[in-house]
């Protein structure tokens, strides 16, 4: 579904991504790991058509950077970790505001009703609508996180992208927002990829893990089959033994 | 009472408040004139009904050829600042921003002292010279504001673009008074004009200006639901669809634009700009939809009031009405700030 060449992203003053190749199935659920810096988010974030890069990265065989932007945002969907509020929007504007490739074609681009629907429907799955009249200025953290979900759900994507979407999030909504993608993902043509920094929900819910250091890629296996130890080399500590151990305090 | 039915009455309200103050703009002043004779004379030029008899024929001239022209201008240059200064907001994602707060204003103000102090003319351009140097130095002014803040830090969300902007503003002010004192002869008509008037304009005037800031307004309208989304972010506004170099480029040429136009027919008003949409956000919400109309509406409402303030507190002399925004809009200023201020130091 995705196709990724060699690949090669930075900023200005610095070279972040050096020639990834990898290529991911529809209805997948992949995890990108790795320690900080490494590049995880230049990586959504090209994949995403947010950032120039060199090398290829053709999205169900078309090439995204032929791709209008609005084209590509009807496709592609972007959870950034960071989010800037400034104004007081109530959580349905906020999220209605998603549905803007949607939008009918006129003068003022108004919503249709169909847009209604959607945003209804998305604000009760991540269990938004007795919010729905509130200032996103007046929630917290957890819900705030939750309100830019539904807004990228309701973008109707084929390829989810979220940069640490559990940030913020109790256990109960982290593993709600993780048992709903899973289940998303599982529908013809779609696709999640995901950077969290919890192993735990990393190994639970990943399909695929793709590990990442110093901009390369350290290893790229189906949950099932990954040598863990080789996570004791990208995080350059003792990660197995870590998780071992807290396995043995449950077990009790 | 829902919410639509709540946004519903406030809106009446302020169609309402906007009327009376139209009509309290053609009553009031150094001679004050019945509403009824108001209405008669408007009837009377409007749709050729009979002048009754105890309507005096000045009247008829002051209405009509001095206080109409002025009260319509001043509703509309409040407009369009008003207009701009919500643009601005939305696309500096900054509650603070304004033309007046980032140099636009003092930028096209210095554009249109130029002309005035070194006689430029340029005959093909006629009576738009001025507007076109405003608009074109106001245009440069932002643009150097942004690669200022910029070099700052990377995010044009916090405070630095509004401090370049004020640094700029002072900058280009004491330009501006440079340039005046050197030209002793054109003192007189710089001072006047940087502080803003509406008076003894004419029709057509009113006509170009009105007409210009129309069209730019609505262009604006195009752009609401962009406007919305660039407020979070140009990252999250690009994952949506919106293109955004082109789209910030688009509104911020429209909104300077606007403040030239206004500026260089008018002269230098402070603060509309800043005060007028955060007036609309507070009672009707931030979507840009009901944002720039309103704050259109309500920046014209609150300009014909400054504009009666103005002419009437020191009558039979007149206050330059950008002295009265500003009085007006400084302790306003001030509050916003120190809110924001205080709702930091909260979350820390």
């Amino acid at each position: 579904m995705i196709r990724v060449s060699k690949l090669n992203c930075g900023y200005e003053d610095q070279h972040v991504l050096f020639d990834l190749t990898f290529s991911v199935k529809s209805n997948q659920f992949l995890m990108i790991l790795g320690p900080n810096g490494c590049g995880k988010t230049t990586l959504l974030k090209a994949l995403a058509g947010l950032l120039p890069y060199q090398g290829q990265i053709t999205f169900n065989n078309t090439d995204i950077q032929t791709l209008k932007k609005q084209a590509l945002s009807k496709k592609i969907a972007f959870l950034s970790q960071k989010s800037a509020i400034y104004f007081d929007y109530t959580v349905y504007e906020t999220v209605m505001q998603g549905r803007y490739v949607h939008f009918k074609k006129t003068f003022f681009k108004e919503a249709a009703a169909e847009d209604h629907e959607v945003v209804q429907t998305y604000l009760q799955m991540t269990d938004l609508l007795d919010l729905k009249d509130k200032s996103i200025k007046e929630l917290s953290g957890g819900q705030l996180q939750r309100v830019f979900l539904a807004r990228v759900l309701v973008q109707e994507p084929q390829l989810i992208l979220l940069d640490e979407p559990t940030n913020h999030l109790d256990l109960r909504h982290q593993l709600e927002l993780m048992t709903y993608l899973d289940e998303w993902v599982k529908q013809p043509d779609r696709l999640v990829i995901g950077v969290v920094h919890d192993l735990n929900l990393a190994l639970t819910f990943a399909d695929e893990l793709l590990l990442l250091k110093s901009g390369q890629i350290v290893a790229h296996e189906s949950c099932e089959t990954i040598d863990l130890n080789v996570m004791n080399d990208v995080f350059e500590t003792q990660v197995v033994a870590y998780m071992k151990a807290a396995l043995t305090r449950w077990k009790r | 009472m829902n919410k639509s039915m709540r946004r519903r009455f406030k809106l009446i309200f302020l169609i309402s408040c906007t009327i009376v103050m139209l009509l309290m703009g053609l009553t009031v002043g150094g001679a004050s004139i019945p509403i009824r004779h108001v209405f008669h004379v408007l009837l009377y030029r409007l749709a050729g009904i009979q002048l009754p008899q105890y309507v005096e024929v000045t009247t008829v001239g002051l209405i009509w050829n001095i206080r109409l022209p002025r009260v319509l201008l001043s509703f509309v240059v409040g407009s369009s600042l008003a207009v701009s200064g919500s643009v601005m907001q939305s696309v500096l994602k900054n509650p603070l921003a304004s033309s007046y707060t980032i140099g636009v204003s003092a930028g096209a103000g210095l554009g249109a002292i130029i002309v005035i102090s070194f006689g430029i003319s340029a005959s093909f351009l006629g009576m738009f010279l001025m507007p076109v140097f405003a608009i074109v130095f106001g245009m440069l002014t932002i643009m150097l504001a942004m690669v200022i803040a910029k070099r700052v830090s990377t995010q044009l969300s916090d405070y630095s673009i509004i401090l370049v902007g004020m640094i700029l503003s002072v900058f280009i002010t004491a330009m501006i008074r440079t340039l005046a004192s050197k030209n002793a002869s054109h003192a007189q008509q710089i001072l006047r004009w940087q502080l803003g008037s509406f008076a003894l304009r004419g029709w057509v005037v009113v006509g170009i200006v009105s007409g210009a800031l129309l069209l730019l307004i609505c262009c604006l309208l195009h752009d609401v639901k962009e406007m919305d989304v660039l407020t979070f972010g140009d990252e999250q506004a690009s994952a949506i669809g919106i293109e955004v170099a082109k789209t910030k480029w688009r509104l911020i040429m429209l909104s300077t634009m606007l403040t030239g136009v206004a500026v260089a027919f008018v002269g230098m008003i402070d603060f509309i700009d800043l005060i007028a949409p955060h007036v609309i956000r507070r009672f009707f919400g931030s979507e840009h939809r009901y944002v720039i109309p309103l704050s259109a509406l309500f920046g014209g409402l609150f300009m014909v009031f400054s504009d009666l303030i103005a002419r009437t507190i020191l009558a039979p002399s007149e206050l330059p009405v950008g002295t009265v925004t500003a009085l007006m809009g400084a302790p306003f200023f001030a509050y916003l700030f120190l809110k924001n201020g205080a709702k930091k130091r909260r979350e820390l």
